[in-house]
């Protein structure tokens, strides 16, 4: 008797949540539209990049900057510089770090403003850019990164300037 | 005898039984070890929910100024801004809400069912547990070990050891529950079955998974939105359908509504996960469902507002004298706007607008700080006053409640406004950085606003350890005070 009010409520609550659980979390491992293998000219990323992205995480970065360009009118400068992020642009993030605000910029396609082939003037400028933003742009509440140690503050630039560097790469023909 | 007991028992409405036979009292000795005697456990809970509500809020406080004068303590790694907001947003969910509202749930539990928590001793237990383990989590955060994914930040193991301590505590309830005397199920319990029922399976899906890319973000918004809204949410919502209607010492409006709003809410509530990736390179089909669910969830938001909106009509007298009261109103207040705010943000034209802005920071302090946070106090007032049988001081009350009321409106108005403001320059072509300087005085606003929570919540403090500790004589409450 006592388990007769309780029961069903607790049995189709379970098939409400199993409905949604179906839905969001085990057909997508199954959908085709969702990236089964990176984009075209993605690159994994090297032991520095991988170790640059942990700090990135843990360091709260995420917080204030996404890596997330949406085929939207506020995105409009963006997609008109760098195109559109495609699932398989994320293929080897682990975790995702697409982000939720926009405190700073978005830096999708950072390694495409910081280039690797400008040397060692990009990679000054960001490492001094963490230790003090403020140097640069005085009204930057970007937090200052200065209690970093050498070696991450050049992990973390090794994966900045990963970011987006890849498309650069990809021939025209092959992209579109 | 008995019979016309259960006379008058079926003539009142289930809420009132409840005011009939508190707790156990009776079986009460002095020989039980205070562990063990009824509501030990619910005083631990609550008192640590308000405990971490006041940390949450000072950090959330250190954060916003943090956001215009970047200096503030600057050069020391622990209180990096990075390392503190997901502090403020887990010692906010799991420290603040799921605490005090857990305290509120083990208050409600042995009076719905009429029968003793089948564990005071575990309930206890488990809460001292839960402390430390958030201790631990948040040091560990702290001192660079977050997971570094919105919400499930806290390092291993202390995120495992959440998991397990809420299938204790559900273990706990649960058997309460299903050796109820009261044989029937009254919203409230609805509500934390619901809760407590998936809690273990999302949260561990999304702490110990390993996703990639896209569909990483799919499993961490699925189990973070359900964080919000079926276990903070309901619990929020189970507390104030049990207060409300003795606050206000009539029956609820109508139980065909909460039937409505209950179902509706469990049936759409868990696809809204995608809402926060709209616009995002997910599947079209994740995209529609969740919006589709988003605006659904107007149906659950409407009968709320119905169902409280009917039981408060007319109560003005109430609420004069009950500040209790009044905060119970304000978190429903802010309960319908923040869903209906939601509601909106899910609508895709508005979000490709304010998603990434500071809209979703308005909408997300008008869910817990206007929501969360008055309906913990209400129950603490009534906690005090009716169970406790205690006076607490009115002016500090009176005072509590209209800087938090100041302070809510000054926070919710100020980034709202910066998150439009933001929303539209970079329609018009400007970016993040180019809107730094149009954000400052909303962000000074929003510090300020936090200010006058924070000195509220002081005021709130205070009154609550001085009553709870003062000699018993001198805060006992008239009869005619209660009138219940
Ligand atoms: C004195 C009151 C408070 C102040 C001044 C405050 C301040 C802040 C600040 C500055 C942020 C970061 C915003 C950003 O990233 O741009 C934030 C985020 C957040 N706060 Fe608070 N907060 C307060 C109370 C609370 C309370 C009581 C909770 C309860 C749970 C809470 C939950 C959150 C959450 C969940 C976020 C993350 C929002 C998101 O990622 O979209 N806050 N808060
Ligand atoms: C009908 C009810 C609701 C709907 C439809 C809804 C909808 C939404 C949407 C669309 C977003 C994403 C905004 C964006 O990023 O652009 C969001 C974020 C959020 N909502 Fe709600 N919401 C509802 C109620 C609530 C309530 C009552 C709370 C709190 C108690 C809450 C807590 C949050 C939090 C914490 C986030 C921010 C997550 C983050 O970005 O870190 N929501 N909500």
């Amino acid at each position: 008797m006592r388990y007769t009010r309780v029961f069903p409520i607790v049995i189709v609550l379970s098939i409400l949540f199993g409905l949604a659980f179906t839905g969001l979390v085990i057909a997508p491992g199954f959908a085709s539209d969702i990236a089964r293998a990176p984009t075209v000219g993605l690159v994994a990323y090297t032991a520095p990049e991988a170790r640059g992205r942990k700090i990135y995480a843990r360091e709260g970065c995420v917080y204030c900057h996404s890596q997330q360009v949406r085929n939207v009118k506020a995105d409009e400068n963006m997609v008109a510089s760098y195109g559109v992020s495609k699932a398989g642009d994320y293929f080897y993030d682990t975790p995702h770090l697409l982000g939720t605000g926009r405190q700073g910029p978005d830096l999708s396609n950072e390694g495409r403003i910081w280039r690797r082939d400008i040397g060692q003037p990009a990679r000054d400028y960001l490492i001094a850019h963490f230790i003090n933003p403020r140097q640069y742009n005085p009204s930057s509440i970007m937090p200052s990164f200065d209690y970093l140690s050498e070696q991450e503050l050049s992990d973390l630039t090794d994966y900045i300037q990963s970011l987006g560097a890849w498309k650069d790469n990809v021939p025209a023909e092959v992209a579109s | 005898m008995v019979s016309r007991t259960h006379l008058t028992l079926s003539m009142t409405s289930l809420q009132d039984r409840n005011n009939l036979v508190a707790t156990n009292n009776s079986i009460e000795s002095s020989s039980m070890r205070p562990m063990d005697r009824s509501d030990s456990a619910t005083r631990i809970w609550l008192y640590s929910g308000i405990f971490w509500m006041s940390v949450t809020m000072l950090i959330g406080l250190i954060e916003a100024v943090k956001l215009f004068y970047p200096e503030f303590l600057q050069g020391i790694p622990m209180l990096a801004y990075g390392r503190l907001r997901p502090v403020h947003t887990n010692i906010g969910l799991f420290g603040f809400m799921s605490m005090g509202y857990l305290g509120a749930t083990f208050y409600m539990v042995p009076r719905l069912t009429q029968t003793p928590l089948f564990s005071e001793r575990l309930g206890s237990l488990t809460a001292w547990v839960w402390n430390l383990n958030l201790v631990g989590g948040c040091l560990g955060i702290l001192m660079g070990y977050s997971k570094g994914k919105e919400y499930t930040e806290i390092p291993f193991p202390f995120d495992m050891i959440i998991g397990l301590l809420v299938i204790a505590i559900a273990g706990n309830l649960f058997s309460t529950i299903t050796m109820r005397r009261e044989q029937r199920v009254y919203v409230s319990l609805w509500y934390i079955l619901l809760a407590i029922i998936p809690f273990p399976i999302y949260y561990t899906l999304g702490n110990a998974s390993k996703f990639s890319g896209i569909e990483d973000a799919i499993i961490n918004w699925f189990y973070s939105h359900n964080l919000f809204g079926i276990w903070l949410t309901t619990l929020g919502l189970a507390t104030l359908y049990y207060i409300v209607p003795k606050q206000v010492n009539k029956p609820l409006y109508s139980h065909i509504v909460s039937f409505v709003g209950f179902w509706s809410l469990a049936a759409f509530y868990p696809w809204n996960g995608g809402h926060h990736v709209i616009w995002g390179p997910v599947p079209m089909w994740v995209m529609t469902a969740s919006v589709t669910a988003s605006i659904a969830m107007f149906v659950p938001t409407f009968a709320t507002m119905v169902n409280f909106g009917g039981t408060a009509w007319g109560t003005w007298a109430i609420m004069k004298r009950d500040i209790g009261y009044r905060f119970s109103l304000m978190a429903y207040a802010c309960y319908v706007g923040a869903s209906l705010w939601g509601t909106g943000l899910a609508v895709m034209s508005l979000n490709a607008k304010l998603h990434f802005t500071n809209m979703t920071i308005a909408h997300v302090h008008l869910g817990f700080l206007g929501f969360g946070v008055p309906g913990l106090i209400a129950f603490t007032y009534f906690y005090i006053e009716r169970s406790l049988k205690l006076k607490y001081s009115r002016p500090l009350a009176e005072w509590h409640f209209w800087l938090t009321m100041l302070g809510i409106v000054g926070y919710v108005v100020s980034m709202g406004i910066s998150g439009w403001v933001e929303g539209s320059a970079w329609e018009a072509g400007n970016s993040p950085q180019g809107t730094m300087v149009d954000r400052y005085p909303y962000h000074v606003a929003r510090a300020i606003s936090g200010l006058i929570v924070l000195l509220g919540q002081f005021l709130f403090v205070t009154n609550v350890v001085k009553t709870v500790n003062a000699p018993a004589a001198l805060t006992a409450t008239s009869p005619d005070a209660l009138q219940s």
